[in-house]
């Protein structure tokens, strides 16, 4: 359980990491809960760990009717956040203080989370069902990118090499709307056999998966269409049903917020 | 005695292991000291053509990568220890088939993803059922198989051989070993019961998720004499493993136990002959630490096991006949496996009027065979104990009073032939029925249930001796051979503070390393407390007598009036004439002293076992949207003989338990059909973890062993037999219906829902 030979460098401000990842092999760090257990398995091997988790990309604001997540916000620090403290958002909550354990929690970020791409993290479920978008910072300037187009496939998104995320947007649902989290872990590894998100607005309810096909996903029509991930702990057929029946109890309970939200 | 005994107490290794100030095995400081990093094997079946290790050897600071021949091994056979990487044929993915060398670890592993192994692909054996047809492929082509490693069996369980096999029966070469087990006639017993019930039990490779992956460290003295300090659950039984394989005198090889980070019967001279046989081919100490990654690969987890299982009863209740035809899968383990365990283990703690038992130890392309806590009992207890709920639901009868009608008591005569020494099985089954769970399980919820099923574990014997000193300061060391498994030495401690005259916390405890030790046995099969125990006690009186010698003379009283309180040595009755443990050590241990030094010596050899039976009652919730199971409370009730210290007793009782439930809902080794290991990472391998155990209640039943200390049994591995099959028989009563396989994970009870 050693990496491969790696370098490291600290980057000193945005600019610099964006200079850094100039190398064809670099990877950018923050949290590393989801990068060093791949290079400890040497299934990932840097040339350069460029570490970004000292830049000024953490915390949550509120500013024209979007919520602001830095990417560096760390899950316990959106557990703890005074910003999220209302039923619209409840599922953001929900789904941070479940993933890992405190030490994970801790140091894990919600950047670092999304573009690891994991297909059964939970927390792109949320962002996708809430409608977010991603700030990306290269070299050649800015643009702005959907959660749903930034995630592409298993451990892909469309993001380029030299890219870093630096803001998460999320448009404040109006009053009156509630959101929820569920889903049936792998008793393993923790990660989503099936997870859902709902988010229940007064025009309409919007439901995104994660854990059953190549990456998180929103249901535009029904599950019967969709083709299911399957595998030997979890087949196919048990992974739909899972699906219907975690969306059912985040439907629920997303209701029952947003009646609270009135 | 009596404050001493029967007392909870923290364990005295405790401060160190919480602290950090315990030194394992991976710890320790040697000058010059080599890494090693084993390469594993990618194909489950394959003939060995040839290595490259150009590229590995270019690495900076590798010093050499070895592959069999460059092992100064004296033996030919093919279990672990004689064959601690691949000769000519892989048997199983994962095994080691060379070992690089490095002067730091990183080196050593960057070194070994370098290493080519030219594989010629064979056939991969990974179904037991069908390995055992005749004319079907044999997981050994190129070496034979054969048994020298056999007699670490013996470590474990006292086994008979069982009778004579059916000759008639065709079977494949993959058949290693045929248990047959036969009294009166089944087929009568079946026809003139009232309820027959059958079925098919199956259970997987279980990982033993021991903290401390396998370590070991070896070098070489001056002398030349091998020293090995490694994580092992027994000195003596490694020092003539390493001897027999390399062929060194006894006396050249110094085993020393190192604090166990956990064992619970898979480290046993695994990983000391790859580190001993490096250190030997290239004269400089050597230490390999597995990775988490490797110990899955490369151990020797729980078989896996195939149960068919046929029972009777009369409309009363009374047992008559079980048949059983178990199929253990001992992957590479030439040398021994469960078979014979399993098939007596099957008949349970009751009386049956005729029995058929056959248990065939199967080899496949899957791990080596290895002993997890009560090898082989936990899948015969799952098959029994649910077959005994069928039957006491087509008897319309209590489960546990349907058990008590037919459990045994002393003087029963087993499927062994032996009848049972002193045993508590109707104990512990009158006490869990007077638990509250168990009258509140008619009336619970609808996706709730509470199952309840026993087992037992017979133990085992082994000669062994212990040492007590007293220094000048009026303390006391006791000195074994034993690695301290599930909390021996504290053990150890109340019983010499009990049995001199000192409080426990006067006593220390030290395991010395071969050149030093009294003999003993490996910590394994429930066995250490019941057989050294008597050894340390005897010891303990021996230096008391010493003791009270000495003391006799200082107080001029003779040494039967005398006693011990507290280290003070007094008067019986008058209290005031008396002096200190400490005042006569001193005058012994000083030159000119004039009394011998306050030490005894003491042996055993337990002829007559002590087995301990443990029940469970399990309460589970099955969500039957999703198939999760969740274990909402569990009670465990022991039979432990008396507790010498009921927290270490209670310690026993909750991991087993809790191992049982892992058994029951969590833990699976799989391979795909090339053989391939899938689950091994705990990314992949599901433990149960703190938040899947609800609270235990733990109730103890104390029967006294007449040969045990102060009446004490081994209870180490009896509360995980029967945990797995209460949790199963909680899911039957929550889900309506039964799984016939473990482990019950979210997606099996759902298709068992729908089916």
């Amino acid at each position: 359980m050693i990496p491969a030979p790696t370098r490291y460098a600290r980057a000193t401000d945005l600019d610099d990491a964006l200079e850094l990842l100039a190398e064809p092999d670099a990877k950018a760090i923050a949290g590393g809960q989801s990068l060093i257990p791949v290079m400890k398995l040497r299934i990932a091997r840097p040339s350069l760990v460029v570490d970004i988790s000292r830049l000024d990309l953490r915390g949550v604001t509120e500013r024209d009717g979007e919520l602001h997540v830095g990417p560096l916000t760390t899950w316990d620090e959106l557990v703890g956040s005074a910003q999220l403290e209302r039923p619209a958002l409840a599922a953001l909550v929900e789904c941070a203080r479940g993933i890992g354990d405190l030490q994970v929690r801790n140091l894990g970020t919600i950047g670092g989370s999304v573009v690891h791409a994991d297909p059964a993290s939970d927390i792109p479920a949320v962002l996708l069902a809430l409608g977010a978008r991603l700030r990306l910072r290269s070299p050649d300037g800015e643009r702005d990118l959907a959660v749903s187009d930034a995630l592409v496939g298993p451990f892909t998104t469309a993001l380029e090499a030299q890219e870093l995320v630096t803001d998460i947007a999320i448009p404040v649902p109006p009053q009156g709307s509630g959101s929820a989290y569920a889903c049936v872990e792998h008793p393993a590894s923790g990660f989503a056999l099936a997870g859902a998100a709902v988010l229940v607005t007064p025009d309409g309810e919007t439901v995104a998966f994660t854990g059953i096909g190549a990456a998180p996903f929103v249901l535009r029509d029904g599950l019967a269409d969709v083709e299911i991930f399957g595998d030997r702990f979890a087949p196919a057929e048990y992974r739909r049903e899972l699906a219907g029946v975690v969306a059912e109890r985040a439907r629920t309970m997303a209701r029952e917020r947003a009646k609270a939200d009135r | 005695m009596s404050d001493v005994i029967g007392v909870a107490r923290p364990r005295i290794d405790a401060p160190d292991k919480v602290t950090g100030a315990t030194r394992y095995a991976a710890d320790g400081y040697v000058h010059g000291l080599l890494h090693a990093r084993p390469v594993l094997a990618s194909e489950a079946h394959a003939r060995l053509r040839g290595f490259d290790t150009d590229a590995a050897l270019a690495v900076p600071g590798v010093v050499a990568v070895l592959t069999a021949a460059d092992l100064p091994l004296a033996t030919t056979g093919t279990d672990r220890t004689s064959e601690p990487l691949a000769r000519e044929e892989v048997v199983f993915a994962g095994q080691p088939v060379a070992l690089v060398i490095a002067e730091t670890e990183a080196s050593a592993e960057d070194a070994a993803e370098l290493v080519v192994v030219d594989y010629e692909p064979l056939d991969a054996v990974v179904d037991v059922e069908a390995a055992m047809e005749p004319g079907v492929p044999l997981a050994r082509v190129v070496e034979e198989s054969d048994d020298e490693g056999a007699d670490l069996e013996s470590v474990h369980a006292q086994v008979d051989e069982g009778q004579e096999d059916d000759a008639a029966e065709q079977l494949s070469g993959n058949v290693l070993d045929r248990v047959t087990r036969e009294h009166g006639d089944v087929a009568a017993a079946f026809a003139a019961s009232d309820v027959v019930v059958e079925g098919t039990f199956r259970t997987p490779w279980v990982y033993q998720a021991y903290i401390e992956p396998q370590v070991c460290t070896a070098w070489l003295e001056p002398s030349g004499a091998l020293v090995v300090s490694t994580s092992t659950q027994g000195s003596f039984v490694t020092r003539r493993e390493l001897a027999r394989a390399f062929d060194l005198p006894l006396e050249r090889v110094r085993v020393i136990a190192e604090p166990l980070g956990g064992a619970f019967g898979g480290k046993f001279a695994l990983v000391e002959p790859l580190a001993v046989g490096a250190a030997l081919a290239l004269r400089r100490p050597v230490r390999l630490v597995l990775t988490r990654s490797e110990d899955f690969a490369a151990t020797n987890p729980a078989s896996a096991q195939v149960t068919h299982l046929k029972l009777g009863a009369r409309a009363d209740g009374t047992f008559t006949g079980i048949e059983a035809r178990m199929i253990v899968d001992r992957g590479t383990n030439a040398g021994w496996g469960v078979e014979g365990g399993t098939s007596l283990l099957v008949a349970g703690p009751y009386r049956w009027q005729a029995h058929d038992l056959r248990g065939y130890g199967v080899q496949t392309n899957r791990f080596t065979f290895g002993a997890y806590r009560a090898p082989g009992a936990p899948t015969a207890a799952y098959a029994l104990e649910s077959l005994l709920d069928e039957l006491a639901q087509a008897l319309d009868l209590d489960p546990i009073e349907l058990r008590l009608k037919n459990a045994v008591v002393e003087g029963d005569v087993g499927v062994s032939g032996n009848p049972f020494p002193t045993i508590g099985a109707v104990e512990v089954l009158e006490r869990l029925r007077e638990h509250p769970l168990w009258a509140q399980r008619n009336s619970l919820p609808e996706d709730e249930g509470v199952g309840m099923a026993a087992g037992h574990w017979p133990g085992a014997m082994e000669p062994a001796s212990a040492i007590c000193r007293v220094d000048a300061d009026g303390t006391m060391t006791v000195v074994t051979s034993v690695a301290d498994m599930s909390g021996v030495n504290s053990g150890f401690a109340v019983i010499a503070a009990a049995a001199f005259g000192l409080r426990p916390d006067q006593v220390r405890v030290v395991t010395a390393d071969t050149a030093s030790a009294p003999y003993a046995g490996a910590s394994g099969g429930s066995k250490i407390t019941y057989t050294v125990g008597p050894a340390v006690l005897r010891a303990a009186e021996a230096a008391r007598e010493k003791l009270l010698a000495a003391a006799s003379q200082e107080l001029e009283i003779a040494p039967d009036d005398l006693e011990v309180v507290d280290g003070v040595v007094q008067a019986v009755g008058s209290p005031d004439r008396s002096i200190t443990v400490q005042e006569v050590a001193s005058k012994a241990l000083r030159f000119g002293g004039r009394y011998e030094p306050i030490e005894g010596h003491g042996g055993s050899a337990q002829t007559s076992g002590a087995p301990s039976v443990a029940a469970h009652l399990s309460h589970v919730r099955v969500d039957r949207e999703t198939g999760e199971v969740t274990v909402l409370r569990h009670v465990i009730a022991q039979d432990v003989g008396r507790a010498l210290n009921p927290a270490l007793v209670e310690g026993q009782m909750l991991g087993g338990a809790a191992q049982g439930i892992g058994w029951a809902l969590y833990e699976q080794l799989d391979h795909d059909e090339d053989g391939r290991l899938l689950t091994g990472s705990f990314l992949d391998y599901a433990i149960p973890r703190a938040e899947h155990i609800p609270e235990i209640d733990t109730l103890i039943v104390e029967v006294p062993a007449p040969d045990g200390p102060f009446g004490a049994k081994g209870i180490g591995e009896a509360p995980v037999v029967g945990a797995p099959a209460a949790v199963a028989n909680a899911v039957a009563r929550a889900a309506g219906t039964r799984l016939y396989e473990l482990p019950m994970t979210p997606p099996r009870v759902w298709k068992a829902l729908r089916s």
